[in-house]
Order: structure tokens, then C-alpha cells, then sequence
């Protein structure tokens, strides 16, 4: 698999896909989404689809494609470049979003949590194939959240189109087993050989799964640790991992949409108390001590007077 | 303007980011001592704040710092933690004269100026003498008097305010000129408005900048110059106090401004009990020995406390 494209940039996100099959834009297709990579701290998520006449289905099974956590790695890359060789009737496209997307989105003041998009993902990737011309009839998912509610809301973006959405769905139906083979395989190539944008002189590649509970990747974690940047663009910020480990180790930084707590922040920005506007007397005599207001050219211009340097 | 980063020669981490004009970082000429800082009472809080002269003492400047809440600095391969951004722009050092020679105005009598800026707390002071300004401009706020090669000088009031009302003006222009909002309200200004705004008064422009000038004048001499400029003055709506809850006494029949009584009449307290919601009986049904009801805590304390 050539991720030489995601590679060029991978800090954003990047779309691959095969060239489209000419049966697939004549006959009724049928069309699985997977993803891989949900859950690690390390590198990107990738989401994948595969489509194929559904008159091939039983043309798939022969290729003994199954759920790919039941496979090892060779295996997986053995059955991808079969799919590869089945061109004439099976397509692929992938979504990979960088780590650094999944932080900046997460993270962002706005929120866009890893459901939106990973549901945003699968829908640009079906949208994609519709648009690449291909005959879509059926549409199988792995669930991400609740199945129904994510069945309802693809069935309402595309109608017309049977949408079935599963757990386990990887299991279950061929189509969904060979996009989720596309989408390890594109990740595992992502992960193994990462090159790091930053100018990070040698930095250990040992770095196991990327699972959180991976003693490995923990340990790379603690070592990598940068105090002011904290970790390189591989490493999704937006994990609590993450950011327990910044809280702790890392000089803190705030930022201006940081959620204080109520007094705290109030303290930080001078508030009043709300009880001193109920007294009366003793608060105007402590406020007299300085009058002097600065002129509002000056602090709408948060310009102040120094007393040193 | 030049951006300078300068840093202390004994710690590194001793950093400040500084715009100032290429005048008050000059190499000092042969003999002249070098551009600092020092601290002057500043005449309008009347506690220190820092100046700057430059090379030689020749020009003064205030030091002001843009702080804004979570700003840092990347400063080469460094970071900074505060995002402070200093201005270093020139003053007129009159300003800062004009509080040593109205103190001794008081006395009436015609002094050297050199024997009367002087001040314990802050020894330079004597320093902003030799800024070319100063004995050039001293006139402008005092009667001058020549015997011999000496001078001496009396503080005028009159002379001040009209040397004042001169800067005013000068800073109304000013303000017009760099299109700075002056009306009561707030604009932003990156709101592009269809309108063009005429309803700015005069009298809007006078007083932001009476207001401007007053950052650098005692608070007597602000209000002298209000009156000067024939500005009336605010009154501060801060000082109305809330209407008084007590009801004042009356000779008219007293009649109960909300009515409370249904909610304590028989009737209302033997309703059948609506249906509950599951979350509303499960909560009925905890135990509630040893706890206060709600309303408890609202009754006067005196009476609590007989209980």
C-alpha cells in the first residue's frame, strides 16, 4: 500500500482510494465501512470502505477475507493485496485522519468529539463512492455508538440506500471484513514507519501498539515528554492519557477558554463578590482608598503603568 | 520604531519585549551616560512608575506594558511567560516637574528651579532638569524671573491651565485624526458600519481627552481644568441608592402588594398529592431522620435557635 501521499502531510487529514472498478458503476453495489484506530494514543485513525457488485459477494467469501483482529499481520497484508488484485471488481477508499486532526478537533474551543468524526468520516467516504459513480444499493457499518441511532442518521443522509448498521459487523458480513482489512493495513504501514515532522534529532521508534494500556507506549510516553510542547503531532493530545501525563509532568499552560472554577476565576479576574453589593456602608469606605480609574483609552487597550520592570 | 529585545546581563531569564523609538536606545554620545530606567513619582496616583531617558538625559519617555490575560512569548528558542509587550514613547517632562513646582508655589515666593525639584523618595528626579525641554518650557506653567544669570520661577495657575487647554486641543486633533471612538457606548472596531457617524460632539472629544491629560495631572489640577474647559461635570450615578424595601408608614388602609394566603389556606394543604414520577417516590421513600426541611434554613435565626 503506497501511503506516500498521506506521508507528504501527515498532519491533516487524506483521502486514498483505488481506481473505481467499471462493474461497479453499472451493476448494484453493495458497500462496507470500518475503521481502525479508534482507540489508540499514537497515530492516525483510519477509516476504510470497500465496494463490490452484489452479485460478487460470494466472489469475496471465496477470498477468505475475515474480521481482521482475527488475523496476524501478514495475513492481513497477504489479503490486501489480494483485494489489490481483484480490481476488476472491488474498490477501496480510505480516510485518514491524522492524530493531529483527531487533537485539533477534539480540542478545539467548539468541541468535535471522536463520534462526529468518525460518523462525518464514514459519510464523506460513502458520499465519495456515490460521487465516484458507484451503484450503491447497500450500505454495511460497524457501529460507532449506539447502532440505531447511527443507522437512522445514514439512512436519512442517504436515501435510498439500504443502510444496515451492526456490531460486530466485521464479523458478519465480507464487505465490512475487507474494509476493515484496508483500514488495519493502512494504519499499521501509518504507525510503523511515522515520520515525525518535528526536528526531533533521534527519537525512539519503540513504541508498541499505541494502546494506552500498553506498558511500552506508556513508557515511550514519559520519555518523550517535552515540557513546553509537550509530544510530537503523533501523539493524539485530546486523550486523557495524554493529558494526565501533561498535567503532570508539563509546565502548565492556560488558555483563555479553560473551564475555572467559580472562585478561582473570580479571584483571577478581580471579580466582586456577588454578597458585597447586599452590604452597604463598610463597602464604599473600602473602595475610596484608590480612586484613581485609569482612563478607558488606556485600559480598553489593556495598557498599564509600571512600577518596575 | 525599532522591536528590541534586550536582556540583563546577570539572568538569562530576565526578558522584555519592547517597542521604543529609535531615539531612546541610542548609543550614548562621548561622555553622555547611557539610556535607563529609573522610577519618578508619577503626578497623577502620586507612587512610583517607570520612566525612561534617553542617552545623555536629553529626551524623557513613559514606559507603558500591553497585559493581557494568557499571552506568553516565543522569543528564539525560548518562551516567555508573561506576553507583556512594553511601549517606551516620548514625554513631556513638564508633567512630571509640574507637582514639585506647584508644592512650592504655595510659598508664593520666586525659587531657582533646581532647589525645588528635589524629593527624598525619588533622587532622580533632579535628572529630568537636564532634558531640553524642561528649562525651555518651564514658562509655559510658571512666571519667570531673570537676575543676573539666574532665573527663578513661581508656579502659575493660570499659565498651567492655558498651557493645558493647549494640550487638549492638541489631543482633540489628534483623536479625530487616528479615528478613536469617543462616545458614550462601545464600537468595535473591526465593525464596519454603513453610516457614517456625525453625532460625535465636541464636548465627547473634549472630554476624552480632559480625561486622557488627567492620567498625567493631579486630581485638583483635572478639576481645575474641567472647569477651564468649560466641561460640566458628571454626576455619577453610582451614588443612587436602591429604593428602600420598608414599606414608608401611611395613614391609607395598608393592602398586601402579593398574595401568599392561598398557599396557607386548608384547602390548599389537603389536595390529594399529584401522581409521582418513579425518580419522585423512590426519593420519598428515603430515609429523612435527622434532616432539616428546605425551609428551615429561610426562617429567622432567633426562632431556629429556640427550637
Amino acid at each position: 500500500m503506497d501511503l506516500g501521499e498521506f506521508e507528504a502531510d501527515n498532519s491533516v487529514s487524506c483521502r486514498l482510494a483505488s481506481a473505481i472498478p467499471d462493474v461497479c458503476k453499472t451493476e448494484d453495489c453493495c458497500l462496507g465501512i470500518d475503521e481502525a484506530g479508534r482507540g489508540p494514543v499514537l497515530g492516525p485513525m483510519v477509516y476504510g470502505i470497500c465496494f463490490c457488485p452484489v452479485a460478487k459477494k460470494e466472489a469475496l467469501k471465496d477470498l477468505k477475507v475475515a474480521d481482521s483482529k482475527t488475523l496476524t499481520e501478514a495475513q492481513r497484508e497477504d489479503l490486501f493485496r489480494k483485494l489489490d488484485e481483484a480490481k476488476s471488481f472491488v474498490g477501496w477508499a480510505l480516510q485518514i485522519l491524522s492524530p493531529n486532526t483527531i487533537s485539533t478537533s477534539m480540542l478545539q474551543r467548539s468541541k468535535y468529539n471522536l463520534n462526529a468524526l468518525s460518523h462525518d468520516a464514514a459519510i464523506g467516504l460513502v458520499q465519495f463512492a456515490l460521487d465516484s459513480g458507484v451503484q450503491l444499493k447497500e450500505v454495511f457499518v460497524d457501529t460507532v455508538g449506539p447502532a440505531e441511532k447511527y443507522q437512522e442518521k445514514l439512512s436519512q443522509r442517504f436515501p435510498g440506500v439500504e443502510v444496515t448498521v451492526r456490531p460486530k459487523a466485521d464479523s458478519l458480513f465480507p464487505i465490512v471484513s475487507a474494509a476493515s482489512i484496508c483500514a488495519k493495513v493502512a494504519r499499521d504501514h501509518s504507525v510503523k514507519d511515522w515520520s515525525f515532522p518535528e526536528d526531533l534529532g533521534e527519537v525512539d521508534a519503540d513504541y508498541g501498539s499505541g494502546y494506552p494500556n500498553d506498558p511500552k507506549t506508556k513508557a515511550w510516553l514519559l520519555k518523550e515528554l517535552d515540557p513546553v510542547f509537550g509530544y510530537p503531532q503523533f501523539v493524539r493530545f485530546s486523550w486523557s492519557t495524554t493529558q494526565t501525563l501533561l498535567d503532570s509532568k508539563a509546565v502548565t499552560v492556560h488558555w483563555d477558554d479553560d473551564e475555572e472554577d467559580g472562585e478561582k476565576a473570580a479571584a483571577r479576574q478581580n471579580n466582586t463578590s456577588m454578597l458585597s453589593y447586599f452590604k452597604t456602608g463598610s463597602k464604599t469606605s473600602a473602595q475610596q482608598g484608590n480612586t484613581h480609574q485609569t482612563h478607558r483609552f488606556f485600559t480598553e487597550r489593556r495598557l498599564q503603568s509600571l512600577a518596575t520592570l | 520604531m525599532t522591536t528590541k529585545k534586550k536582556r540583563t546581563p546577570h539572568s538569562q531569564n530576565e526578558r522584555w519585549v519592547v517597542v521604543a523609538a529609535d531615539s531612546a536606545v541610542e548609543t550614548p554620545k562621548k561622555d553622555d551616560s547611557d539610556p535607563t530606567f529609573i522610577r519618578l513619582r508619577n503626578p497623577s496616583t502620586d507612587a512610583a512608575s517607570l520612566y525612561l531617558l534617553g542617552s545623555g538625559d536629553v529626551q524623557l519617555y513613559e514606559v507603558k506594558a500591553f497585559n493581557e490575560d494568557f499571552h506568553s512569548w516565543f522569543i528564539g528558542q525560548r518562551v516567555q511567560r508573561d506576553g507583556r509587550l512594553l511601549y517606551v514613547t516620548p514625554m513631556d517632562p513638564l508633567y512630571l516637574l509640574l507637582p514639585y513646582l506647584i508644592k512650592a508655589g504655595e510659598e508664593g515666593k520666586f525659587q531657582p528651579v533646581d532647589q525645588v525639584v528635589m524629593d527624598e523618595d525619588f533622587p532622580a528626579c533632579t535628572r529630568l532638569l537636564s532634558c531640553t525641554r524642561s528649562q525651555a518650557s518651564l514658562h509655559h506653567v510658571a512666571e519667570e524671573k531673570e537676575v543676573g544669570s539666574q532665573k527663578f520661577q513661581r508656579y502659575s495657575q493660570e499659565r498651567t491651565m492655558e498651557w493645558l487647554k493647549k494640550k487638549a486641543e492638541r489631543t482633540v486633533k489628534t483623536l479625530r485624526k487616528s479615528n478613536i471612538s469617543v462616545g458614550e457606548g462601545v464600537k468595535s472596531t473591526t465593525y464596519v458600519r454603513v453610516k457614517q457617524e456625525s453625532e460625535t460632539q465636541e464636548e465627547d472629544y473634549l472630554r476624552y481627552a480632559h480625561g486622557l491629560i488627567s492620567e498625567y495631572i493631579s486630581e485638583d489640577l483635572s478639576k481645575a481644568l474641567l472647569k477651564h474647559l468649560q466641561l460640566p461635570e458628571l454626576s455619577s450615578p453610582k451614588e443612587v441608592e436602591p429604593p428602600s424595601k420598608k414599606r414608608k408608614l401611611t395613614d391609607k388602609p395598608l393592602e398586601a402588594g402579593e398574595d401568599y394566603t392561598k398557599f396557607n389556606s386548608s384547602d390548599f394543604s389537603r389536595k390529594p398529592p399529584k401522581k409521582m414520577s418513579a425518580a419522585q417516590k423512590t426519593l420519598a421513600k428515603v430515609d429523612k431522620t435527622g434532616m432539616k426541611s428546605m425551609s428551615a434554613f429561610f426562617s429567622p435565626k432567633g426562632k431556629a435557635e429556640k427550637k
